[in-house]
């Protein structure tokens, strides 16, 4: 197959963007006010006409309900309908936030995405993706990932009340904590050749990708290379907040202050 | 400040004595003997044990059963004690301050564990004490067989249980 197979979802940026904003891997929850004050912030202050959101915007996500009564989850949607007043915003689930749904979408104002999604800006192909699916070495996170996005395990856990969702959540974290306490151990990275396929398949120069925390740029040989995003935490001494800027005259990534 | 010593008593093995250094790692060695003090160790396995490398515990019971914990600790890696053979310290995840109950002993020199900066990469694993009796049980524990058992490597076949802890000296 030597042709772009064009099976991966396109986005085509409008002609009137100049400046497009690229994030990830927040993992925003009440219990980190500084870094959601960052994050407010940065959506208030942004001249980009675009934030391309890769996974993991928050900590945790139960369900679109927990938007329902006023709360943490509400007040972010309310942040970023004010947002997307401004800007156009597209959010890609992530392995923390892949319950959530169109519903909180809507409430939002935001526009879901499909990972990976390849975004055509500047006469350029950018492919998206928060990156878990490319951890091809973890075989046990690839085998829960298959049940997780899984309609039918979704919609059997979403079937369960808000509450019972919460505990269940706590625990699963509490669990895979408990697991990743593991001296020497080494963290599965993308696979390069499976990155190196889907920039082919895509007809992209760039993958743009998260959720390693382990922000580089990797050049795969044959023009193609992968970029990672920062996550965020500004209680971390430094602080992160980090944003991938796309502009015509290329890539930029911009601390905030 | 003395230090406190503590008596891990190994199923079938043997009992390990740890002399905790209090005045370089008081933060870890607080959480350490109060953990002890609760008998949150008691009934507890090394769940992951790897040759030439360290054998850890604290953090479940038999069947990979995790057990509640507490609040994360500050990491005191950089308190210049060294992840030498037979020392013990502190697990966590690959956050520097969020280690909890789960801790290790060093079966080699690990100096790659070691705190080179306070930096996610540098901040390393905080020593807080070593063997001071019963290196031979830690080795019969280092040298035990083991196997995968669901989302865990290295569980040792046959449970290596910490039938209870206990302090014995302050």
């Amino acid at each position: 197959m030597n042709t772009p197979a064009q099976d991966f979802p396109e986005l085509l940026a409008p002609p009137a963007w100049r400046m497009i904003d690229i994030i990830s891997d927040l993992h925003l929850q009440p219990g980190q006010p500084a870094t959601v004050e960052a994050w407010r912030g940065y959506l208030q202050t942004t001249p980009a006409d675009a934030i391309f959101i890769l996974g993991d915007l928050f900590e945790v996500w139960v369900g679109d309900d927990a938007a329902d009564a006023p709360g943490f989850e509400a007040q972010c949607a309310q942040w970023l309908r004010e947002t997307c007043a401004q800007r156009a915003v597209y959010f890609m689930h992530g392995n923390r936030d892949f319950l959530l749904g169109e519903r909180f979408a809507a409430q939002a104002g935001f526009t879901l995405l499909q990972d990976p999604t390849v975004l055509v800006f500047m006469d350029e192909r950018w492919l998206l993706s928060h990156g878990d699916a490319l951890c091809l070495d973890d075989t046990e996170y690839q085998q829960m990932r298959r049940q997780v996005r899984s309609a039918q395990w979704q919609q059997a856990v979403l079937a369960q009340p808000l509450e019972q969702r919460r505990t269940l959540a706590r625990s699963a974290r509490a669990q895979s904590e408990a697991r990743q306490q593991a001296p020497g151990m080494v963290w599965a990275d993308v696979d390069s050749a499976a990155a190196h396929e889907w920039l082919v398949r895509a007809g992209a120069a760039t993958l743009v990708h998260g959720h390693t925390h382990r922000p580089a740029e990797h050049d795969l040989g044959d023009g193609l290379r992968r970029v990672v995003l920062s996550d965020w935490d500004a209680d971390a001494r430094p602080p992160r907040a980090q944003v991938l800027c796309l502009t015509a005259a290329g890539m930029k990534r911009v601390d905030l202050r | 400040m003395s230090n406190p010593q503590v008596e891990l008593h190994i199923r079938d093995l043997g009992v390990i004595v740890l002399e905790l250094d209090a005045a370089k790692a008081p933060k870890t060695v607080a959480n350490f003997v109060d953990y002890v003090k609760k008998g949150q160790y008691d009934g507890t396995v090394f769940h992951r044990v790897i040759p030439g490398f360290m054998v850890q515990g604290g953090g479940f019971e038999p069947g990979m059963q995790q057990k509640p914990i507490g609040e994360q600790i500050e990491n005191e890696a950089n308190n210049g004690l060294k992840n030498d053979k037979y020392t013990v310290a502190m697990a966590r995840t690959s956050a520097p301050h969020s280690a909890s109950a789960q801790f290790f002993i060093n079966a080699a020199n690990n100096d790659f564990l070691n705190h080179t900066a306070p930096t996610a990469q540098g901040w390393g694993y905080a020593v807080f004490g070593k063997v001071v009796s019963g290196t031979d049980v830690v080795d019969r524990i280092e040298r035990t067989k083991t196997g995968r058992r669901g989302f865990h490597d290295d569980v040792p076949v046959d449970d290596v249980v910490v039938d209870k802890a206990v302090v014995i000296a302050e």
